[in-house]
């Protein structure tokens, strides 16, 4: 099991893409986006998983997935489409 | 179980100290900072508005959005994007401001008038937090202005260029822009300190991330208290420095500097500053500081509380405080105008919170 974070453009891409890990039993919460990741002060979803959930984030429109390596320690696992 | 987030503790400090010493250095009693006073101060010099008593070019405007720009290019943070529904946020803005001036204060300045003793903030800070409730209660139901894209770099500087040229146009021909000679805009420190501690508060707000909207937003959606911490650090700072400085007299609704103690429309004003800050996505402060680091709606949701400034003094929408001239009490308030414009702007705030809100399948 692993620790994720994705972004999104909007609070409300977030809330999809919480209901969509939480409909697949996946353990995710919705918080604040941490701030070594953006200066802006948007909302992000952790989760616990196996893999990524690239695939079913698709339709939420992620910004970005990071891993979570430790705590405040972050890497960009996958970038989302239109990313700039 | 969360570690403080001491960037955002010392950053509210030091805005509470910086309020106190730029209100000991001229700024108006409990003024030190006000972002929607500042800027209807500045529709006042650029002529947009006639209220004599409120014109000037306020320094630390210019000296916010271009800390935040600073600090942003430093940390390679800033980027320009703009597309997230830019005419709905000019009307936010424009209505957060008549509410904001109804009160007689941002988000910021109420926080500052709480730590100076005034009551009637109280009042406005219950309203802003219920206003607030509701701009959730859309948040959660799916309420979107839906994203920004990337844009030209250029795009992304247009408010503090612009904000740039008119700060050297007010220094070298200050005969172009209105000055008051008596009220609140007669009153100010002088240019160049404004100046620079507002660059310093801009910079850092950029790093923190300093929100009043957001801080109240996190606390009760996420149960997260990062951002409110910076909100707290204020008011301590306020009301610390105006005890050491002899200014504090206690809390109370009495004749308060630039208030008035129409309770009911205290509230009402916040409710309004509240909901439309959530539907924002932040504060008037945070719409200059992301406006400094690129947000080109940020930076129109700023001409819109400029225009907003403008109608609130052409159309008498504003507050009046209350006053004691030659031992006669007038108490201020609002009239029916701006007790129209309020109801006006719930009437908008409801239509964009629900026509922007997605019917979700589920």
């Amino acid at each position: 099991m692993k620790e994720f974070i994705a972004t999104f453009h909007t609070h409300a891409d977030a809330i999809v893409a919480h209901r969509t890990l939480t409909d697949k039993a996946i353990d995710a919460r919705m918080m604040p986006v941490p701030r070594k990741l953006s200066s802006s002060c948007g909302t992000c979803v952790r989760y616990s998983a196996d893999e990524s959930c690239a695939e079913e984030l698709k339709t939420a429109d992620f910004e970005t997935i990071y891993n979570v390596e430790g705590i405040g320690k972050y890497s960009v696992l996958v970038k989302g489409e239109e990313d700039d | 179980m969360k570690k403080i987030n001491w960037l955002l503790v010392v950053t509210g400090l030091l805005v509470g100290a910086a309020a106190v010493a730029l209100t000991a250095l001229g700024n108006p009693p409990n003024m030190g900072f006000c972002i929607a006073c500042f800027l209807r101060d500045i529709a006042g010099a650029t002529k947009l508005h006639s209220a004599a008593v409120v014109q000037y070019f306020r320094p630390e405007i210019i000296g916010l959005v271009l800390g935040s720009t600073i600090m942003a290019i430093a940390g390679k943070e800033f980027k320009a994007k703009a597309g997230s529904s830019p005419a709905t946020r000019f009307v936010l803005g424009f209505f957060v401001m008549v509410g904001a001036l109804v009160f007689l204060g941002c988000p910021l300045r109420m926080v500052i008038r709480m730590g100076g003793g005034d009551l009637n903030a109280f009042v406005g800070f219950a309203g802003f937090f219920i206003g607030i409730l509701i701009g959730i209660f859309f948040l959660k139901k799916g309420f979107s202005l839906k994203r920004t894209y990337k844009v030209n770099t250029s795009e992304g500087l247009v408010l503090p260029a612009a904000l740039v040229i008119f700060g050297v146009l007010v220094l070298a021909v200050p005969a172009l822009f209105a000055f008051s000679e008596s009220g609140p805009g007669s009153k100010h420190a002088p240019f160049f300190i404004s100046l620079i501690i507002a660059l310093v508060i801009g910079a850092l707000a950029q790093k923190s991330r300093m929100c009043f909207a957001g801080g109240l937003r996190d606390a009760v959606m996420f149960k997260d208290f990062n951002l409110v911490s910076g909100f707290v650090a204020v008011f301590i700072a306020v009301l610390l420095g105006n005890i050491i400085l002899g200014k504090f007299s206690g809390f109370s609704t009495y004749l308060q500097p630039i208030s008035h103690a129409s309770q009911l429309w205290n509230l009402l004003g916040m409710v309004l500053v509240g909901w439309g800050s959530i539907l924002l996505g932040g504060c008037p402060l945070r719409q200059l500081i992301l406006a400094g680091e690129g947000n080109g709606d940020s930076a129109v949701t700023v001409l819109g509380m400029i225009v907003g400034a403008a109608f609130s003094h052409n159309f008498g929408l504003a507050g009046s405080a209350a006053s004691l001239t030659d031992d006669v009490y007038k108490a201020g308030g609002i009239g029916t105008n701006g007790k129209v414009a309020v109801f006006i702007g719930f009437a908008v705030l409801l239509v964009i919170s629900l026509i922007n809100t997605k019917k979700e399948a589920k």
